[in-house]
C-alpha cells in the first residue's frame, strides 16, 4: 500500500492522495480542503485527522502567513449525543 | 481458543473473573467481568465491529480510549455505543452497525474536486 493511498480521515475514508491533490489543485485553506473532501466532517468530529487536514494545505499555499493560519472549527455537539438524552421517550 | 493474554511481562498476572455471556450478531460469546465489549470480542477473535455507513468497509478498534468512535456498536437497540469503553454485562445484545440503506450519491465526480 503506497503511502498515497493511506487513509487520513477514517470516518469519511478520505485518502492522503485525495487531500494533497485537492490542496495542490485549489491552493486552498484547511477549511476549504475540509469542505471539498469532507475530511474532518465525520462522526468523530475531526479528532483523528484534524492536525493532518490542517497541515497538508500549508505546503501548497502561495502566501504562507495568511491562509495557513486558519484552523478548523470545533463544531458542536463536541461529542455525539442521542436525541433520547435530550428528552423524549427512550425507544 | 481464547486469545486472552494471561501472562504479561509488565502487567500483573491474569486473575480469573466471573464469566459473562453476551450476544454479538446473534451468536453467543463469553467474556470475563471487567472486559469491555471490544476486548471481550477480541478475545473471541472478532476484530470487525462495524461496517462503514457508506462504503461498507469493515472497521474495528482503533484508539481504544473512547475518542475516535471507530468501535461504535449497537447495544440493546442503542446506536453509537463505544465498544472500547463500555463494560460487558450479562445478556447484552450487541449488533454491528452496517451500511445505511440510503447511500449518499457520490457528489465528488460532479463537483470540481
Amino acid at each position: 500500500m503506497s503511502d498515497k493511498s493511506m487513509i487520513i480521515c477514517r470516518c469519511e475514508e478520505v485518502t492522503y492522495e485525495e487531500l494533497i491533490e485537492t490542496a495542490e489543485k485549489h491552493k486552498c485553506s484547511a477549511r476549504e480542503l475540509k469542505l471539498r473532501t469532507r475530511a474532518g466532517m465525520g462522526y468523530c468530529g475531526g479528532r483523528t485527522c484534524r492536525n493532518m487536514v490542517e497541515s497538508i494545505p500549508r505546503q501548497y499555499l502561495p502566501n504562507k502567513e495568511q491562509l495557513g493560519l486558519v484552523t478548523l472549527k470545533y463544531q458542536p455537539p463536541i461529542r455525539p449525543v442521542h436525541f433520547g438524552d435530550l428528552g423524549g421517550d427512550e425507544t | 481458543m481464547s486469545q486472552r493474554i494471561k501472562y504479561h511481562p509488565l502487567l500483573e498476572d491474569y486473575k480469573d473473573g466471573k464469566n459473562i455471556t453476551f450476544i454479538f450478531n446473534s451468536e453467543e460469546y463469553i467474556g470475563i467481568e471487567g472486559d469491555t465489549i471490544a476486548s471481550a470480542l477480541l478475545v473471541n477473535g472478532i476484530r470487525t465491529l462495524r461496517y462503514h455507513e457508506e462504503t461498507g468497509t469493515p472497521h474495528g478498534l482503533y484508539c481504544n480510549i473512547g475518542q475516535c468512535f471507530e468501535c461504535r456498536v449497537n447495544v440493546n437497540h442503542q446506536q453509537g455505543v463505544r465498544a472500547c469503553i463500555t463494560p460487558i454485562e450479562d445478556g447484552m445484545v450487541i449488533k454491528s452497525q452496517d451500511v445505511l440503506p440510503t447511500p449518499v450519491k457520490d457528489w465528488r465526480e460532479k463537483h470540481d474536486k
